[in-house]
C-alpha cells in the first residue's frame, strides 16, 4: 500500500516535471513586451519614415498577424509586398486621393473592403494597437512604398489623417 | 462524518463561511493600513515572486478547486436520481461518495478563495476599483449566491441518510438547486472575466466609463465561456473522482473495497471523457465569439504568439487520450470475452499514434514572427501537416479511435441475440469506415479553400460527422445488444495497479492543461487588465517565455495535488474514526 502511494506521488510529481521540461526546453522561449511608442520628428526623410513604418507594421503594429508578406492561397487580409500598388488602384477606383485612402484604410478600415476578403481589421488609433499620429504616417508610407509612390510625409500629411479619424468618429465604431 | 444533524449542519456552514469572509475582510482592512500606499499608477508588489506570479499561483488553485465544487454535483445529483429511480443502491453509494468529496472540498476552496480576495485588493487596488465600478452589484449578488449555496450543500450532504425512502425525491430536488447556485455562480464570475477579456462597448465607454451595466456583465464571451467552464468542470471534477477512486483502489485492503472502488474510477473517468467530446464544439463557439470582438485577439490567441501553446495542448490532449485508451485495453481483461477483442488494440493503437504525431506537428518551426519572415516559407512535409486542416482530422480521427476502445470495452462480454446482428456489425464496420474517410477527405479539401470556409465551414461539418457517427454507433449498439447473451459480469478489482496510474495521469494532464488554457486567456489581454479599456503599467505587463508559463503551471498543478492529497486522506481518516465509534460515514 504504501509503495502505491509512493509510485502515486512519483507518477504526479513526474509528468508535471515532465510538461514543465517540454515548455522550457521543446518550446521557443521569447517574451512578448508592449510596444513602445515611436516619436517621429518633424521633416523626417522620405527613406527614414518609410523606415520606421516597416518596423511598426512587423512590430507594434502586429499587422504580420493576418497581413502575409507575399500572396498566399486563402490569405485573410492583403499580401503587404503588393500592398502600395493595390491601394493606388483602389484609391482611383474610387475617385479618392491616395494619401486619403491610406489613411482611411488604418483609421477606417471597415469603409471599404477589398474584393474577396473580410470586415475584420481593427482601426489602429485606437485601442489595443493605439498608434500615434506619427506612427499612423509612416505606416501609410511604408505600405505606399510596396509598389507605388509615397506621398505622405511628417507632419504635413497630419491634417488629412486628422480628416479620416474625424469621419471614423463621427461613424461611432468600435 | 455525517453524524452531524442536517439543522446543526446549516449553522456549521454560516459560520465557516462568515469566518472566512470576516477574516477576508479584516485582514484586507490591516493590510491597506499597515501596508505603504500603492505606487501612483495603482500597484503594490509581493515580495519575492512578484504579484502577477502570487495571484496567478492563488486563482488558479482557486479555480480548480471552484471548478472540482461545481462540477461535481452535476453528476453526482444526475447519479442520485438515477439511483432513486430505479432503485439502485451502488448507484446511491457513489452519488453520496462523490457527494462527500466536493462538502468536503468547500473549506478549502473557501480558504483559497479568501486569499484571493485578500491579494487582489491589496496588489490591484486601483484595477479592482474599476472592476467595482463596473460590476460592484455582481460582487454582493455573488456573496448572497456563495450562503445560499453553502448552506444548500451542507443540508444536501447532511441530510443524506435522513431522507432516504420516501423524500428521496425532495433530496434529488434540492440537489438540484445546488446545481442552479452553482451555476449562477459561475454565470457571476465569468462575467468578471468575460468583462476584462472581451469587454462590450455597449457597456463601458473607452475611457472606462459605465454605459449599461447589464450590457458590461453580457461581454462576448459571457456565455461561451460559461458553458465552456460548465462541461469542463465536469471533465474536471469525474477526473479528480477517478483519481479519489485510484487513490482508493491502490490503497485498499479489502477486494470488496477494490471491486468498488475500479467500479467508481472506471465510472469517473467515463463521465470525464464523455463530457470531453463536448468540449471542442463549446471551445469554437467561444474561439467565434472571441473572433467577432477582435480579429487580432483571436488571431494572436490561435496563431500569434501562442501557435505553440497548442502544440503544447496537442501534446496534452493527445496523452490524456493515450491514458483512456491504455486504461480501456487494459480493463478488457477483466471482461469475460474481452480477450476476443484483444486483436483490435494494436490498430487502435497505430490509429492513436499517428494522429497524435499529426496533432502535435507545429507549422512553422520558426520560433519568432521575426524569424518566420525572415525564413519566408515553411518545412515542405511537416509545414503542411501542422495546419488546421490536418490537425481537426487528426484530431476527429484520434476520438473516433477512442470512442472504438470504449466501445469495445463495453460490448466485450456480450453477445447479441438479435436475429440481425451480423447485419449490425456490418453497418457498424461501414459508419466507422465512412465517416473517418469523410473526415479525412473533407480535411483534404480544407487545404483548398479560404479560412473563412475552413472555420466556418468544414469544421463543423467534420466534427458534425463525428459525432453523428458517435449517436448512430451508440444507438445502434443499444439496439444490438438489447437482451444479448452476457458472457459473464466484469471481475470488478481485477485490475492490475498500473492501470490506476492511467487514471492519475488522465487527471494530472488535464489540470496542467487547464492551468495553461487559463494562462492563455487571460494572456490574450496582453498589456491590458481590461482590454482596449484599462491598461496594465505594471512590471508585469508582459507576456512571459512558454517556459516560465509551463514551469508556473506545473507548480500550481502540485501544489493542488498536495491539497488534493491531503482532502483524500482527512476523508479516509474521518471513515476510520467514524468506522471505529460505529457512526454512518
Amino acid at each position: 500500500m504504501k509503495g502505491g502511494v509512493l509510485k502515486l506521488l512519483i507518477v504526479v510529481v513526474g509528468l508535471n516535471i515532465f510538461f514543465a521540461y517540454i515548455g522550457l526546453y521543446f518550446l521557443p522561449q521569447s517574451e512578448s513586451r508592449p510596444p513602445k511608442e515611436t516619436k517621429i520628428e518633424k521633416g523626417i526623410s522620405q527613406d527614414d519614415l518609410i523606415a520606421v513604418g516597416e518596423q511598426i507594421v512587423f512590430s507594434k503594429g502586429q499587422c504580420m498577424v493576418c497581413h502575409p508578406v507575399k500572396t498566399e492561397v486563402g490569405m485573410r487580409a492583403p499580401a503587404i509586398s503588393t500592398i502600395g500598388f493595390e491601394m493606388e488602384k483602389s484609391a482611383k477606383e474610387r475617385n479618392m486621393k491616395f494619401e486619403s485612402y491610406v489613411f482611411e484604410a488604418l483609421v477606417n478600415p471597415s469603409a471599404y473592403i477589398q474584393k474577396g476578403f473580410e470586415n475584420m481589421m481593427p482601426p489602429i488609433h485606437k485601442p489595443p494597437t493605439s498608434l500615434n499620429d506619427g506612427e499612423l504616417i509612416a505606416v501609410a508610407a511604408y505600405l505606399q512604398s510596396r509598389g507605388a509612390k509615397v506621398s505622405v510625409s511628417y507632419p504635413e500629411s497630419v491634417p488629412v489623417l486628422k480628416e479620416q479619424i474625424d469621419i471614423e468618429a463621427k461613424k461611432g465604431g468600435k | 462524518m455525517a453524524d452531524v444533524s442536517p439543522s446543526k449542519s446549516l449553522i456549521k456552514g454560516v459560520i465557516k463561511l462568515t469566518l472566512f469572509l470576516g477574516v477576508g475582510f479584516a485582514v484586507l482592512f490591516i493590510l491597506n493600513r499597515v501596508l505603504s500606499a500603492p505606487t501612483e499608477d495603482g500597484y503594490r508588489f509581493f515580495p519575492v515572486i512578484g504579484s502577477r506570479v502570487w495571484v496567478w499561483i492563488i486563482a488558479q488553485l482557486h479555480l480548480n478547486f471552484a471548478a472540482f465544487v461545481l462540477g461535481v454535483p452535476i453528476f453526482a445529483v444526475s447519479m442520485e436520481f438515477m439511483s432513486w429511480r430505479r432503485n439502485d443502491e451502488r448507484l446511491d453509494r457513489i452519488a453520496y461518495d462523490f457527494t462527500k468529496l466536493f462538502t468536503l472540498a468547500y473549506t478549502l476552496t473557501a480558504a483559497v478563495g479568501t486569499i484571493l480576495l485578500i491579494s487582489l485588493p491589496v496588489l490591484y487596488p486601483k484595477f479592482i476599483d474599476h472592476l467595482m465600478k463596473i460590476l460592484g452589484p455582481t460582487w454582493w449578488v455573488y456573496v448572497l449566491v456563495m450562503y445560499v449555496e453553502t448552506l444548500v450543500c451542507y443540508y444536501y450532504f447532511y441530510s443524506w441518510r435522513q431522507m432516504k425512502g420516501s423524500k428521496k425525491g425532495t433530496h434529488v430536488a434540492i440537489g438540484g438547486l445546488l446545481n442552479i447556485m452553482g451555476i449562477t455562480m459561475l454565470l457571476i464570475t465569468s462575467s468578471w472575466v468575460g468583462y476584462m477579456t472581451t469587454p462590450n462597448p455597449h457597456g463601458v465607454s473607452e475611457t472606462g466609463e459605465l454605459i449599461n451595466r447589464w450590457q458590461a456583465i453580457k461581454s462576448y464571451m459571457w456565455i461561451p465561456l460559461s458553458l465552456h467552464r460548465l462541461f469542463a468542470n465536469v471533465v474536471f471534477g469525474a477526473g479528480i473522482a477517478a483519481a479519489y477512486a485510484a487513490y482508493r483502489f491502490i490503497t485498499a485492503e479489502t477486494d470488496e473495497q477494490r471491486a468498488y472502488y475500479d467500479w467508481m474510477g472506471y465510472t469517473s473517468a467515463m463521465i470525464s471523457i464523455g463530457f470531453s467530446l463536448i468540449l471542442p464544439g463549446i471551445g469554437y463557439l467561444l474561439g467565434v465569439e472571441i473572433y467577432s470582438f477582435n480579429e487580432q485577439m483571436g488571431i494572436q490567441l490561435m496563431g500569434g504568439f501562442f501557435a505553440w501553446l497548442w502544440v503544447m495542448q496537442a501534446i496534452l490532449i493527445g496523452a490524456i487520450l493515450m491514458f483512456v485508451n491504455y486504461y480501456l485495453w487494459i480493463s478488457l481483461n477483466k471482461m469475460p470475452g474481452g480477450e476476443r477483442y484483444f486483436k483490435y488494440v494494436k490498430y487502435l493503437f497505430i490509429v492513436n499514434l499517428l494522429g497524435y504525431a499529426v496533432w502535435l506537428t507545429p507549422h512553422s518551426i520558426a520560433l519568432s514572427l521575426e524569424e518566420a519572415r525572415r525564413m519566408g516559407a515553411y518545412h515542405p512535409v511537416l509545414g503542411s501537416l501542422g495546419v488546421m486542416a490536418s490537425k481537426n482530422t487528426a484530431v476527429v480521427v484520434s476520438y473516433m479511435a477512442t470512442f472504438l476502445s470504449f466501445t469495445i470495452f463495453k460490448i466485450s462480454n456480450k453477445e447479441p441475440i438479435v436475429s440481425w446482428a451480423k447485419l449490425g456489425h456490418t453497418i457498424r464496420a461501414a459508419v466507422i469506415v465512412l465517416s473517418t474517410a469523410a473526415a479525412i477527405a473533407i480535411g483534404i479539401y480544407s487545404y483548398m479553400v479560404t479560412s473563412a470556409v475552413r472555420v466556418k465551414v468544414l469544421s463543423p461539418i467534420q466534427f458534425g460527422i463525428f459525432f453523428l457517427s458517435i449517436i448512430i454507433l451508440f444507438v445502434l449498439d443499444t439496439m444490438m445488444y438489447k437482451g444479448a447473451i452476457v458472457i459473464g459480469e466484469p471481475r470488478w478489482g481485477k485490475m492490475p495497479e498500473r492501470s490506476q496510474y492511467a487514471l492519475i495521469g488522465i487527471t494530472v494532464t488535464f489540470t496542467w492543461l487547464m492551468a495553461m488554457m487559463g494562462y492563455m486567456r487571460s494572456g490574450g489581454r496582453q498589456f491590458w487588465h481590461v482590454y482596449g479599456i484599462v491598461k496594465d503599467t505594471s512590471p508585469d505587463a508582459y507576456l512571459p517565455t512558454h517556459g516560465y508559463a509551463a514551469v508556473v503551471s506545473s507548480i500550481v498543478t502540485v501544489i493542488f495535488f498536495a491539497l488534493i492529497g491531503l482532502l483524500f486522506w482527512s476523508i479516509m481518516k474521518l471513515e476510520k474514526v467514524a468506522d471505529k465509534g460505529g457512526a454512518q460515514t
